[in-house]
C-alpha cells in the first residue's frame, strides 16, 4: 500500500473518496432539482449561443441554459436511479432469499423468471415495459426497475444457498430456531454488505438505461431536460458546428457514473473483510 | 484499474466504429450513385451539356408502398404531381385549374355527373394508347382500395366512348376538379399489385431504377405528349436532414431540402433557395365545455370561451416568432388556406396585446397573485401538445407559451406521439401542421361529422351550411366565394370576429440548397409535407 498524503491510510482515504463521492452526487441531484423551473425556460433573444461565463454550457436553439438542463437532468437520471436501483433491489434480495430457502419448487420458479427476463434483450424490455406504462416519468422507472434485479437476485441466491451450508445457520437449524428467524438474524446481516454494494454499482446501469431509452425516444417528451433527451437533440446540430450541445452533457454523464462506480467500489473495500486492514 | 483501462479502450473503439460508420454510409451510398449515373454524366460530358440533376429529400418522402395512385402516390398525405402519371387536370401557379389530360370538363346542373374529354394520341410508355377505358379503370381503383383519399363522394366512373369519361358522384361536389389534378391515371392492362414497383404512365418520367431505402432514379418519357422535358435524368436521393447537409457540403448533390435551422450556414458554390407555402402551423382551440364522451373528454373549460380564443389570436406576435422560430424563413398565417383562391382576407389581425388583455379584463378573467388569470375558478392555463419528433413545433409552442404569459395564461407545452395526438387534441390544443392545394381542407377542420369537427370539438351551422353549399356549387369561382363566406360572412364565422376555433400562426418557408447554375423553375405555393413538390416541374429546371 502507497504511503498515505496528510498521513492518512488507505482505509481512511477510501473513506474520504467514498464520502466525497456521494457528496458531489448530491450537490448535483439537489441543484438539478433547485434549478428545475430555470431548466424548462425557453428565450429566444439568447439562442445558440456558445459557452461563455453566463452560461458555461452554452444555449441551445430555444434559448435554454445548457448548464441548468444538464444538471436537473442528471438529477432526474439520479433520482431516476435512486428508485429503480432502489426497487430492484429489494426485488432481488427477496426473490433471492425466498428462492434459498422455500424449497426446490421455488428454486425452480425463481430462476427460471430470472433467466427468462435476463433472456430477452435488456433495451428490449426496457422499452415495451415503459412502452407500455405510458411511457413518462412513471413508465421509465418501472421499466428500469423491473429490468434490473436480476443479476443480483443470482448473487442473493448464491450466497443464501452457501450460508445455508454455514456450520453456525446449521446450528440454529439444529436447535430449532424458526426458518423466518434464521432468515432475519442471521442471514440479513450478513448479506447486508453485498446488497449495499449491489445497490449503490447497479446505479450507474440505471442511469445508462435511462439516458438510452430516453435518447431513443422511448421515455420523457422531448421538452423535459432528461440526459438522453438532452444528447439525442444535439446530434442533430453537431452537424452545424454546436458542438457544447453534446459534449458538456455527454462529459457529466460519463462523471456521474464514474462517481457512483467509485462510491460503490469505495464502499465495498470498506466493508469488505478482505481489504478491510489496508 | 486494468480491467478499467480496457473498458475505457473498448468505449473509444466503439465511439470511433460508431462515428466512422456514419461516414461509410454516406460514401457507400454516393458511391452507387456515381456508377448508376456514370453512363449519363460520361454522354453529358462528351456532348459539353448537363440535363440530369441530383435532388435530396427526406427519408419519409420514399413512397413506401411505391408509384401507385392508389396507394398514396401523389395523392396521399402530402399531395404533389406524380410525374410519372398523367393526371386529368393540374393546378397552376396560382392554384386554379388547368388542364393536362382533358381537353374539356362539364358537370350537370345539379352537380351529380362531371363529363370530361380526354386528348387523343396519347400513349403509356409501353407503347398501349390511353383511354377513357383507363380513366375510368383508376377511378374505380383508387374508390375501391385507396386508404390515404376519401372518394366517398364519387359513385363511380363510366367511359362513354375512346374520349369521354363520364363520373357519377354521390353528392355534388364542386372541387372534383382539384381531386382529379391529383389522380394519376394508369393503365387497365397493366395494372396490378405490384404495379407500385414497376409503375407504368404516360407522365413526363419513367421510373428507371429504385434502390430502396436509397433512391429513385427517373428519366424523360421520350413519348410524352407535352413539352419534352428538359431534365433527360432526375435522381431522387432519401437523407436525413444532417445528411443531405453533408452530401451538399461535398458537393454530391444538386438540390437538397434543409431547414430554417441551417440557415444561417453558408456553403461556397450553393445558394439558399426559399419558397413560399401554405405549409402552415397552428393550434387548435376546442370550442366546447368539457364533457365525456366515449370514455375520453372532449372540450376545455378554458378555451371555450370565445374571448379566450380572440385574446390569444391577437395577443401573439407571430413576427417575432417567424423571427425566432424559422429565422425569418416564413410568412405570418392568419388561415389555413392564406393566399389560395379560396382564402378570406378578412381572416388577418394586427398584433395587439394590450388589446389581448382587455379582451381578457372585460370577459372577466382577473390577473391573480402568481400573475395568472383566473375566473369563477377556472385558471387561465392549458396544455399545448406537440407532436414529440418535430423540433420546429416544439419551440412554436414554447414560443407561444412565453408569449401567451405576457397575457397572464399559463402555458405547459408536452410532447406526444400521433398514436396519442389525435386523441387528446380533443381537450386540449395541438401544435398542427396544415395546407393542401383543395378547399376541402377547409371542411375537414370546421365542418361537423356527427355533430362536431373531426380534428377539434367545434360546431357552427352558419360555417357548416356554407360550405356545403361551395360543395353544391356549379362553378368553381361561385364556389371559391362560398368558401369564403364560410371564414367570414360579415356576421358570423370562423375569423377574430367569429368563433376562432383555431389559431394560426405561421406558414414555413421551404428551403432547399441549390446548386449555383441549376435553374429551379418557378413554383406553386407548395403545401404541407416537404418532399416531392419541388420537382412537380423539375421537367422545366434547367443548368445555366
Amino acid at each position: 500500500m502507497r504511503k498515505g498524503s496528510f498521513g492518512w491510510n488507505g482505509r481512511k482515504r477510501t473513506f474520504v473518496l467514498f464520502v466525497l463521492a456521494l457528496a458531489l452526487l448530491t450537490v448535483v441531484t439537489l441543484w438539478g432539482q433547485v434549478a428545475a423551473e430555470k431548466a424548462m425556460e425557453t428565450d429566444f433573444s439568447r439562442k445558440d449561443l456558445a459557452p461563455c461565463l453566463e452560461y458555461p454550457f452554452g444555449t441551445d436553439w430555444m434559448g435554454r441554459d445548457m448548464f441548468l438542463r444538464t444538471l436537473t437532468g442528471l438529477s432526474m437520471s439520479i433520482r431516476i436511479g435512486l428508485l429503480a436501483a432502489g426497487v430492484s433491489a429489494l426485488v432481488a434480495v427477496g426473490l433471492g432469499t425466498a428462492a434459498a430457502t422455500l424449497g426446490r419448487t421455488v428454486d425452480g420458479a425463481i430462476t427460471w423468471v430470472i433467466d427468462l427476463v435476463m433472456g430477452i434483450p435488456h433495451i428490449l424490455l426496457l422499452i415495451l415495459i415503459s412502452y407500455a406504462c405510458g411511457k413518462g416519468f412513471r413508465g421509465v422507472v418501472t421499466g428500469v426497475a423491473l429490468t434490473h434485479w436480476t443479476s443480483l437476485a443470482r448473487v442473493m441466491r448464491g450466497e443464501v444457498l452457501q450460508l445455508k451450508e454455514a456450520p453456525y445457520i446449521k446450528m440454529a437449524e439444529k436447535l430449532g430456531t424458526e426458518k423466518l428467524e434464521i432468515i432475519r438474524k442471521h442471514m440479513l446481516p450478513h448479506l447486508f454488505p453485498q446488497f449495499l454494494v449491489g445497490l449503490i454499482l447497479m446505479f450507474p446501469h440505471a442511469i445508462l438505461h435511462e439516458a438510452s431509452i430516453t435518447f431513443l425516444g422511448f421515455g420523457l417528451s422531448p421538452e423535459q431536460p432528461a440526459i438522453g433527451v438532452i444528447l439525442s437533440e444535439s446530434m442533430k446540430y453537431l452537424a452545424m458546428g454546436k458542438w457544447w450541445l453534446a459534449l458538456f452533457p455527454g462529459l457529466l454523464l460519463v462523471l456521474t457514473v464514474v462517481l457512483f462506480d467509485v462510491a460503490g467500489e469505495s464502499l465495498r473495500r470498506l466493508l469488505d473483510p478482505g481489504s478491510a486492514h489496508e | 484499474m486494468g480491467k478499467k483501462g480496457i473498458g475505457v479502450l473498448l468505449t473509444a473503439a466503439m465511439m470511433a466504429c460508431l462515428l466512422s460508420g456514419c461516414g461509410g454510409r454516406t460514401e457507400a451510398q454516393t458511391g452507387e450513385n456515381s456508377t448508376a449515373q456514370q453512363e449519363h454524366r460520361e454522354r453529358e460530358a462528351s456532348e459539353g451539356t448537363r440535363d440530369s440533376v441530383i435532388v435530396a429529400m427526406g427519408v419519409t418522402s420514399e413512397p413506401e408502398a411505391g408509384f401507385d395512385p392508389a396507394y398514396g402516390w401523389g395523392a396521399g398525405e402530402h399531395v404533389h404531381e406524380p410525374l410519372i402519371q398523367s393526371t386529368l387536370t393540374v393546378t397552376t401557379t396560382d392554384l386554379q385549374i388547368g388542364y393536362d389530360l382533358a381537353t374539356n370538363m362539364e358537370v350537370s346542373p345539379d352537380g351529380m355527373t362531371w363529363t370530361v374529354t380526354i386528348r387523343d394520341g396519347v400513349k403509356f410508355t409501353d407503347q398501349e394508347p390511353l383511354t377513357a377505358e383507363d380513366v375510368a379503370f383508376t377511378y374505380n381503383t383508387v374508390k375501391e382500395i385507396s386508404s390515404v383519399n376519401d372518394f366517398t363522394m364519387l359513385d363511380r366512373a363510366e367511359a362513354l366512348d375512346e374520349s369521354t369519361v363520364v363520373f357519377h358522384m354521390t353528392k355534388p361536389y364542386s372541387i372534383w376538379p382539384y381531386t382529379m389534378a391529383i389522380v394519376g391515371i394508369v393503365p387497365e392492362h397493366a395494372y396490378g399489385p405490384d404495379y407500385g414497383q414497376k409503375p407504368i404512365g404516360s407522365g413526363r418520367y419513367m421510373l428507371k431504377q429504385w434502390d430502396k431505402g436509397q433512391q429513385v432514379i427517373l428519366e424523360a418519357n421520350p413519348d410524352y405528349y407535352g413539352e419534352a422535358p428538359q431534365m433527360q435524368r432526375v435522381t431522387i436521393l432519401f437523407m436525413e436532414e444532417d445528411a443531405a447537409f453533408a452530401a451538399v457540403k461535398a458537393g454530391q448533390v444538386d438540390l437538397a431540402y434543409t431547414a430554417a435551422s441551417y440557415g444561417d450556414q453558408s456553403i461556397e458554390g450553393y445558394d439558399l433557395l426559399s419558397f413560399e407555402t401554405v405549409d402552415n402551423r397552428g393550434f387548435n382551440l376546442p370550442a366546447v365545455e368539457p364533457e365525456e364522451r366515449d370514455g375520453g373528454t372532449v372540450g376545455n373549460a378554458f378555451t371555450s370561451q370565445v374571448e379566450v380564443r380572440r385574446a390569444i389570436n391577437i395577443g401573439l406576435d407571430r413576427q417575432e416568432m417567424l423571427e425566432n422560430v424559422l429565422n425569418g424563413h416564413g410568412t405570418p398565417a392568419y388561415s389555413v388556406c392564406d393566399k389560395m383562391p379560396w382564402y378570406n382576407p378578412d381572416s388577418q389581425v394586427e398584433f395587439d396585446r394590450e388589446g389581448a388583455k382587455e379582451i381578457l379584463e372585460q370577459a372577466g378573467w382577473k390577473v391573480g397573485a402568481d400573475g395568472i388569470r383566473e375566473k369563477d375558478g377556472v385558471r387561465a392555463a392549458f396544455t399545448l401538445l406537440y407532436p414529440a419528433s418535430d423540433s420546429v413545433r416544439q419551440a412554436l409552442a414554447a414560443d407561444t407559451g412565453n408569449q401567451l404569459r405576457e397575457l397572464g395564461i399559463e402555458v405547459t407545452i408536452e410532447g406526444v406521439g400521433w398514436d396519442t395526438a389525435y386523441t387528446r387534441a380533443q381537450s386540449e390544443p395541438l401544435m398542427w401542421g396544415w395546407g393542401a392545394h383543395t378547399p376541402m381542407e377547409l371542411y375537414n377542420i370546421y365542418h361537423t361529422l356527427d355533430g362536431s369537427a373531426e380534428y377539434s370539438p367545434y360546431a357552427n351551422s352558419l360555417v357548416d351550411r356554407y360550405m356545403d353549399e361551395a360543395l353544391a356549387a356549379s362553378d368553381l369561382e361561385e364556389s371559391y366565394e362560398l368558401w369564403q363566406k364560410a371564414q367570414w360572412d360579415g356576421t358570423g364565422g370562423i375569423t377574430q370576429e367569429g368563433d376562432i376555433p383555431w389559431i394560426w400562426l405561421v406558414n414555413i418557408d421551404h428551403l432547399y440548397w441549390s446548386r449555383q447554375g441549376l435553374q429551379v423553375a418557378e413554383q406553386k405555393l407548395h403545401p404541407h409535407g416537404h418532399g416531392w413538390s419541388i420537382v412537380n416541374n423539375v421537367d422545366q429546371w434547367s443548368w445555366e
